[in-house]
């Protein structure tokens, strides 16, 4: 397939899969927000000529723009964290697929977490309880709080070297590898109060 | 806590705990003597927590331009450097801020800060953590305070004064208190440690009854705090520097003072001779900060890739491994979240 098809083809499944299966409403939680990962067009890319889409999955929600890519967007639905103190975990709904169209093989990832303490985006994949280290915060990274809200945004989101580790040998591809940048992060947050 | 949690956690206390010994070179308080810093040089001045680790990162550091770290006690008031305005030296992490903002980076490059970002700090200030502390609280060995105090008892002390006797501790099982007056000292108002430690335990104000003569941070040398009834603030990540890592000296030594639990939780782990981990996720665990202008952060000039090449995510003080070992032997822990900046 064509390399613009290709994009065209994730992009197209990840907001269809989003719209289809979305529009679960999440229970109240005390603490609230969005994490928003904004897929670089550089690494959709790559994905998508390696048979590779990821896809966010209800309550998580998926958006394209041409000049900025792919994003997926988590609701906060709780955790005891601070980004300004930088200790706890934040939960987060949704789930993240991963598919290798080439293998046939895919994993999914629920349990979505920023684990503070640690620094990094945590998923426990289906059928089983242990989490794996998926995305790490890099390049240019700020907090700026403004009243109850705290919001953190990474430049970059860096593939966790376990993550890799985990994908590659559950889509049994060479795809991915630790320090592969995904493309940004944005995490607004209001701690329960 | 999740497992990934604990096995970071866990390899961190034992990176911690082998560095120890590892960080052995010359750390001299402020710029060697007859050295004026050159003006390209980055500066720091402020909180007397992380005023020895800063040393031991100024005599470590080999990059270009230098890194040099004015105590935030000695002589006053100091030129810092080579066409620097003369200034008072700042003593505390506020102080240091205070005179970030009052000057330019002709004079000041950052502020060593033990406390985090408030509300009331300005826009331009830049927060960024690179280390892990906590603060617990101090008394002499062989006086009469328990070897563990309750948050209420501590709030009762410093803020209420509903205990000023340490018969009047009733929650320590086992412990039965003379009824000797306690004294209850603070650091200096500028302190860091002081502003920490009031609001972990719910302090806004120090009741009456806290001595109005204040102590340097750290220094169980004060022959104030060399008596049976004293007790004070302490930097956790300061005392182990001081007692297991060797770097104590002059006024900067323990003394006779050992650092206390808080809530039945031990401050160090003395079996690697950490800051205990448990104690470090507590109320009484706490960051501790470069602080710089968002202004000179931002520029795009040489001064900006100095700046960011010491204290970014990926920078010296985030990444090598020289530095990483002095920050241990220092007693302080990793922080994942090295070198991420924190403004209003």
């Amino acid at each position: 397939m064509h390399r613009s098809k290709l994009i065209a083809f994730a992009a197209a499944t990840s907001a269809l899969l989003a719209v289809g299966l979305g529009g679960n409403a999440h229970a109240a939680t005390p603490a609230s927000g969005t994490a928003v990962i904004s897929e670089s067009n550089t690494f959709l890319q790559q994905a998508a000529l390696s048979g590779i889409v990821a896809v966010p999955l209800p309550s998580a929600t998926a958006a394209y723009s041409s000049s900025t890519g792919l994003s997926a967007t988590f609701p906060v639905t709780g955790g005891t964290a601070s980004l300004t103190v930088l200790y706890g975990s934040i939960q987060l709904g949704g789930s993240l697929l991963l598919v290798d169209a080439g293998t046939g093989r895919a994993v999914t990832f629920g349990q979505l977490a920023f684990d503070v303490d640690t620094f990094q985006i945590t998923g426990v994949p289906q059928g089983s309880t242990t989490p794996v280290a998926l995305l790490d915060p890099a390049g240019d990274l700020s907090v700026v709080p403004s009243g109850a809200v705290q919001t953190f945004q990474a430049s970059d989101l860096d593939v966790d070297p376990a993550g890799a580790q985990y994908l590659d040998a559950q889509l049994r591809t060479g795809f991915f590898s630790g320090g592969q940048s995904v493309g940004s992060l944005t995490v607004n947050f209001t701690p329960a109060s | 806590m999740r497992k990934t949690a604990v096995v970071k956690i866990v390899s961190a206390l034992a990176f911690a705990a082998s560095a120890v010994t590892l960080a052995s070179g010359p750390a001299l308080a402020d710029p060697p003597a007859g050295t004026t810093p050159a003006a390209t040089a980055i500066v720091g001045v402020g909180s007397d927590t992380i005023e020895a680790v800063f040393n031991q990162y100024s005599a470590d550091y080999t990059g270009t331009p230098k890194l040099y770290s004015w105590d935030a006690t000695g002589t006053s008031p100091i030129t810092t450097k080579t066409g620097a305005t003369s200034i008072t030296r700042p003593n505390g992490s506020s102080a240091g801020i205070t005179a970030l903002n009052g000057t330019t980076d002709t004079t000041i490059d950052f502020a060593r800060s033990s406390r985090g970002l408030a509300s009331t700090d300005p826009a331009n200030d830049y927060f960024i953590p690179f280390a892990k502390d906590a603060v617990s609280w101090a008394a002499d060995a062989t006086g009469d305070a328990p070897a563990n105090l309750t948050t209420a008892d501590l709030k009762a002390i410093y803020g209420t004064c509903t205990i000023t006797k340490w018969s009047q501790i009733t929650d320590i099982p086992g412990y039965t208190g003379s009824t000797n007056t306690i004294q209850a000292y603070l650091p200096q108002t500028s302190s860091g440690t002081r502003s920490f430690f009031l609001g972990a335990i719910g302090v806004t104000t120090p009741g009456a009854c806290v001595e109005t003569t204040t102590v340097e941070e750290n220094e169980g040398s004060n022959t104030l705090l060399q008596t049976a009834d004293a007790l004070v603030p302490y930097s956790v990540a300061h005392y182990i520097g001081q007692v297991y890592g060797g770097h104590g000296s002059g006024t900067d030594v323990q003394g006779p003072l050992t650092v206390r639990s808080i809530d039945g939780i031990a401050p160090i782990n003395t079996t690697t001779d950490v800051i205990n981990a448990s104690f470090a996720t507590s109320a009484y665990g706490r960051n501790v900060y470069d602080v710089v202008r968002g202004t000179d952060w931002n520029a795009g000039n040489a001064h900006a890739t100095a700046l960011k090449a010491l204290f970014s995510n990926t920078g010296w003080l985030c990444t090598n491994a020289t530095a990483k070992a002095d920050t241990a032997s220092y007693g302080f822990l990793a922080l994942a979240s090295c070198g991420l900046v924190q403004h209003n």
